[in-house]
């Protein structure tokens, strides 16, 4: 019996093509839309956690009036003198305006370059990111001007020459495409700090789960203003913004998916006349209204299958082959530096079987309300 | 005829197949080059120390906003409670909170 409700929910499906391809490219579209975010979302999120994971154990900044001020270097022994503190590292970095590409770029010092298989930076020296060196077209030892920061109010801001020592790869773009890494004294020249202050102080803290301790014995060492940031709340301030942004843009599709919906439950509701006959003969030659019903859901699921295959299928084109081109402006901003969008799949089988059951469940239902009213009318009536 | 569909669909089911057998490699190709690829910017991210990725989102800069700008996160929730994005730790000093607790402390 079953064989033969497949038989005939396939022949049905043949004989309202339009109408069921209509409702395959309506869900199609709808599941694509979910899919991306949710796609690109979990790829995000999945990439931001490996990053935190390398972040150093605690960030101290300072704040003065709410808003992030500069940290002074002395406070780097008062913070190495608390225990299971390994090292603190001043660093120096921040953004810096480049007319030539009406955008901002992230000015970072690094003291060891190592893990980037470069040797140290000497002065002038500058490790750039790819999505910045293409943008002004640089490529490995050419030499380009920066305008510095004034370190006093009656100096001209005089342009400092950088050595391109080397480029970061393209596909570190999410990560370094806009930064632009040199020496501390490079670093302090090109943003104006001063020798005794620094952006944060890096800490490196053994074991690990002291962390939290050592972040309150930091803020009494470094009194009122000391604003530390542990690894570990990092991590999760990014999985509940990544969390936020799927959400708002799921909210924003929503519209759509009922949209959807309404217009198959308009498509769907109406039995056409040659459906009710249908419907009226197969009771008549003794099907149950059980096996219509069976036979209904059948054509629903396999056009619902057909959609949502579809749709993840275009989903995941579009999210890691295309790098989410529909999606991507709204992630990225206006800034003139944009790296490429290159997620890596993320598999979150659970999110994806709840958004699947959310669109296809609800139209499997509204598809077999209408056949199981007129399924339940009698065969006479229906044939007349 | 019945037969004849029901053969129409175990092809379009094992395309099906085909279409999902090919995104599952790819996906397994793609999951392993990105690792590597996260490998080298984890390496980025151990010589800068700045882990975040370089997504801005307002007219604001909002370059590594967790570290910059105290409440630039909590913009993403307009109606959230007003807290820290970071989750950063600022605890009252030890001194204030005898204070607060003892309340007969001069």
């Amino acid at each position: 019996m079953r064989g033969a409700l497949l038989a005939y929910a396939l022949g049905a499906m043949r004989r309202r093509a339009g109408r069921n391809l209509a409702i395959v490219l309506g869900l199609a579209v709808v599941v694509l839309a979910f899919a991306t975010v949710l796609f690109t979302s979990e790829g995000l999120r999945a990439m931001s956690q490996r990053y935190a994971a390398d972040a150093p154990s605690l960030t101290v900044e300072r704040l003065v009036g709410g808003r992030a001020s500069l940290v002074d270097v002395a406070d780097v022994a008062r913070v190495e003198s608390i225990a299971s503190v390994r090292s603190v590292t001043p660093r120096v970095w921040g953004y810096l305006y480049l007319a030539a590409l009406e955008a901002n770029v992230t000015i970072v010092s690094s003291r060891d370059t190592s893990p980037l298989g470069v040797d140290a930076l000497g002065d002038g020296d500058a490790i750039f990111g790819a999505d910045v060196a293409h943008s002004l077209g640089l490529r490995a030892g050419d030499r380009v001007a920066v305008s510095a920061a004034a370190s006093a109010p009656d100096e001209v801001p005089m342009p400092r020459f950088l050595r391109v020592r080397a480029l970061l790869p393209r596909e570190s773009a999410l990560v370094g495409g806009d930064l632009v890494i040199v020496n501390e004294t490079s670093a302090r020249e090109l943003l104006g700090v001063p020798a005794d202050r620094a952006t944060d102080l890096a800490v490196d803290v053994f074991p690990p789960e002291e962390s939290s301790v050592v972040a309150g014995a930091i803020v009494d060492a470094l009194g009122g203003g000391a604003r530390v940031i542990d690894r570990e709340s990092l991590g999760r301030s990014f999985e509940l913004t990544f969390d936020a942004r799927a959400g708002l843009l799921a909210a924003t599709l929503l519209p759509a998916l009922l949209a959807f919906l309404l217009l198959a439950w308009e498509r769907l509701t109406g039995l056409s006349d040659e459906e009710r006959r249908e419907i009226g003969v197969l009771k008549a030659i003794g099907w149950t209204t059980s096996d219509v019903l069976w036979a209904r859901l059948w054509e629903a699921g396999l056009v619902a299958l057909a959609g949502s295959l579809l749709g993840l299928a275009l989903a995941y084109v579009h999210a890691f082959v295309l790098g989410a081109p529909l999606l991507a402006p709204a992630l990225f901003g206006w800034s003139n530096v944009r790296p490429a969008l290159v997620i890596t799949p993320s598999s979150d089988p659970i999110g994806l079987l709840m958004l699947l059951a959310a669109i296809v469940v609800p139209f499997a239902g509204i598809s077999i309300v209408p056949a199981w009213r007129a399924a339940n009318v009698d065969p006479d009536r229906l044939l007349r | 005829m019945a037969r004849r569909r029901l053969r129409s669909f175990v092809v379009a089911l094992a395309l099906a197949g085909l279409v999902l057998g090919v995104i599952a490699v790819d996906a397994r190709v793609r999951t392993s080059a990105g690792h590597e690829a996260e490998e080298r910017n984890a390496a980025i991210v151990r010589a800068t120390g700045l882990p975040e990725l370089a997504l801005s989102t307002t007219s604001s800069w909002l370059r590594h906003p967790a570290l910059a700008a105290p409440s630039a996160g909590a913009s993403e929730a307009p109606l959230g409670l007003d807290v820290d994005p970071a989750g950063a730790v600022i605890p009252r000093r030890a001194r204030e909170r005898e204070i607060l607790l003892r309340r007969d402390v001069p």
